[in-house]
């Protein structure tokens, strides 16, 4: 009885009881959901049942279903190149702009503080700017296309089937460069100085310096940074609703805005439910990656 | 003595209370309204107005998003925690009393002065019919014509006093006022993924002797065919496919486009913003001679099944009903109502725009009613999109449509 006492004030049961709370926290305000939802997805839900638990059981019914669909395939493609090209656009973009402000010239960090303005933007208000930008008739991408001479006549970003996913990526790609800058950026300033005195004094030029010391030394930094875009990017929303609205014809749909229209438009929860347990588990496995590049992070 | 004295004071004490307890509950029967409206919009003001008359019912008001409120309302009913009554979308009006949440009005609006079926338009009143049974009441209503830009008529040869009669002819009069160099579309109108698609693309269906149950009739594929071939020519913009009905009608306002396919909402706008002068005129038909027909939009009011006032409840509604003559003049909104006269507003634009919107009602037929209608609203939306497109012929998408509305329909 003493010695419980004493672990409960200082000792395991102390670290225990420290853990189990933001653990009690974590799961009943994510962990429940989360339940929740794999369990709607092999019920039948509609909007009269939503109410209780007591649903029918389903099996794999709703699986089934969701991959009979013929847009199915196509919505999960748009997915992942949706997410390829954005993570790779805004680490590319954003990498460069923190090298570039790693440099250190008059300004640069006041610079480097203004480029958070996009990240702070609403996505619904970034959204509805953008549309007006890829605007087939009066938008003013297309005007500096033509007027450059790059493009002969308007190119339709929303609506034309060919251009609608990249008209989301470019306006995706904008919104996420400065958050991977600012983080990238961090990641620079922790890199002590002496190593690259050392390198440069053995003769080591800058691209030798960058693939040696900067890349290496921000392994864990890319890693947890593509891990959290991955993340932001399956959870692109505003973006959808505000620019092509999934369309045309499902050709700019991707699986965060599909699983909304199910539930919230179509009022078919199961399926709803169904596509999110699918998403679940991709961003599962970028957790994985964001846990193990950022164990080594040493803190204190 | 002390202590009967002090039993018979308590006791009188006890009653005077509860008697006012009693007399304060049957003074204030308190009825919840939900809608969207919001405080320049009829709801709030017709209660406020209504209380105002103190006639022993209170009536409290809560404002609602478009998006949230058949979520809300769902959740709402099957926590038990409904309002007594809510304003819906018409299309989904069948959903709530296909499931019983709604009450059934028949007997009351068969006893009623105020609530007559026979002063409403026909579209309208199906909306709110489930199985031959009344279960609401239209809230208000409105219909898509064809605005068309006087100015540039004039300006092209073209007869101001004609607006096109048909398809054939709509198709030509816009190929006739297109003028790229002037960055002027023939037409805009709304294709949007969404029911805006759908609402706009069904009275063409119909009017092709279509209907969402038989949606891939000779008549509905010619009317997606003209769609495309509006497109395809540029005589509308691309962007149609992604544009709501209320940024195309922008365009036609700017000057960009030369007709539009719109409802009464955009009267006031219009009047403000477009700098020319204007006409609305009915819906073109496939041939001269052809049934017409057209949308129909807006609200209805249905009282909750749930409710413990139903009496106080429907005596509201008879009171929102009896307002109706107000809804254009200070609202700006149509009453779903044949037998009223809308007064002149002294815009003579608007005014003729109004008589063309109040013809074009009585064709107006409503979506569904059906319960699972986004469903059959999406499939008619994938099809328009995937014609449009081209990833598929009229013919094929509107089978396709055909397949999966037959597969919701049963």
């Amino acid at each position: 009885m003493r010695r419980l006492l004493l672990s409960i004030r200082d000792g395991r049961g102390f670290d225990i009881g420290l853990v189990s709370v933001p653990l009690a926290f974590l799961f009943a305000m994510a962990g429940l959901p989360l339940i929740y939802n794999i369990v709607m997805s092999f019920q039948e839900v509609d909007m009269f049942s939503l109410g209780t638990f007591a649903r029918p059981f389903v099996g794999f019914r709703n699986y089934a279903t969701l991959f009979s669909l013929p847009e199915t395939w196509p919505i999960l493609g748009n997915t992942a190149i949706f997410v390829v090209a954005s993570i790779a656009g805004q680490f590319t973009i954003g990498f460069a702009l923190a090298l570039f402000f790693w440099t250190g010239f008059p300004g640069s960090s006041w610079l480097r503080g203004l480029f958070l303005v996009s990240w702070v933007m609403p996505g619904l208000v970034v959204g509805a700017i953008w549309n007006w930008i890829l605007s087939g008739d009066f938008g003013v991408l297309n005007y500096i296309l033509r007027e450059s001479g790059l493009v002969s006549g308007n190119i339709f970003w929303r609506s034309d089937p060919d251009f609608s996913l990249w008209a989301v990526v470019i306006a995706n790609i904008w919104l996420g460069i400065s958050f991977n800058m600012i983080l990238l950026s961090v990641g620079l300033s922790a890199i002590p100085q002496d190593l690259y005195e050392a390198a440069e004094l053995d003769g080591a030029n800058v691209m030798q310096r960058f693939y040696t010391i900067t890349l290496p030394m921000m392994r864990s930094t890319i890693g947890a940074i593509i891990a959290l875009g991955l993340i932001f990017t399956l959870q692109q929303f505003d973006l959808f609703a505000a620019i092509t609205a999934g369309g045309p014809n499902n050709s700019s749909n991707v699986a965060q805005y599909w699983a909304w229209d199910m539930s919230f438009r179509q009022y078919d929860f199961a399926q709803g439910a169904t596509i999110s347990v699918i998403m679940i588990v991709f961003v599962m496995i970028a957790s994985v990656v964001y846990v193990r590049s950022t164990r080594h992070e040493v803190r204190g | 003595m002390g202590i009967r004295k002090l039993a018979v004071i308590g006791a009188l004490a006890l009653a005077s209370v509860s008697a006012l307890y009693t007399s304060a509950r049957a003074e204030d029967v308190k009825i919840t309204v939900w809608s969207l409206d919001r405080d320049i919009q009829p709801a709030p003001n017709l209660i406020k107005d209504f209380n105002n008359l103190k006639t022993g019912i209170t009536v409290e008001y809560r404002q609602i998003q478009f998006d949230d409120v058949v979520s809300e309302a769902m959740r709402a009913y099957s926590t038990g925690q409904a309002p007594d009554i809510i304003a819906v979308d018409n299309p989904e009006h069948a959903l709530f009393s296909s499931r019983g949440a709604f009450l059934d009005l028949t007997d009351m609006i068969a006893q009623s002065s105020v609530v007559k079926p026979a002063n409403y338009y026909p579209g309208p009143l199906k909306s709110v019919m489930w199985k031959d049974r009344y279960f609401g009441v239209p809230k208000a209503t409105n219909t898509i014509a064809l605005y068309y830009n006087k100015d540039m008529f004039k300006a092209k040869g073209l007869d101001p006093a004609k607006p096109p009669q048909t398809w054939a002819e709509l198709v030509d009069t816009a190929r006739k006022l297109t003028d790229p160099a002037k960055n002027v579309y023939g037409i805009t109108f709304s294709a949007k993924a969404n029911e805006e698609g759908t609402f706009q693309f069904l009275p063409w269906a119909q009017m092709g002797g279509g209907g969402y149950d038989k949606i891939n009739t000779p008549g509905a594929v010619k009317a997606l065919q003209t769609w495309k071939m509006i497109i395809d020519e540029k005589l509308a913009s691309r962007d149609t496919l992604t544009r709501s009905q209320w940024d195309s009608t922008g365009t036609f306002n700017s000057g960009n486009a030369a007709m539009a396919i719109s409802g009464p909402w955009e009267l006031d706008r219009m009047v403000k913003e477009a700098k020319f002068e204007w006409g609305v005129a009915l819906l073109p038909l496939p041939e001269a001679g052809a049934k017409r027909s057209s949308a129909m939009g807006d609200f209805n009011w249905a009282i909750f099944a749930n409710t413990k006032h139903p009496k106080e409840a429907f005596k509201v509604l008879e009171y929102f009903v009896s307002q109706d003559n107000r809804m254009f003049k200070d609202f700006g909104q149509l009453p779903a109502r044949s037998d009223l006269a809308i007064p002149p507003t002294g815009q003579p634009l608007k005014d003729a725009g109004l008589k063309v919107f109040q013809e074009q009602l009585k064709y107006a037929q409503p979506r569904g009613p059906h319960p699972a209608w986004p469903k059959i609203s999406k499939a008619i939306q994938d099809a328009i999109q995937a014609a449009l497109t081209g990833q598929m012929s009229a013919q094929e998408a509107l089978d396709q449509a055909d397949k999966k509305i037959k597969a919701v329909l049963g």
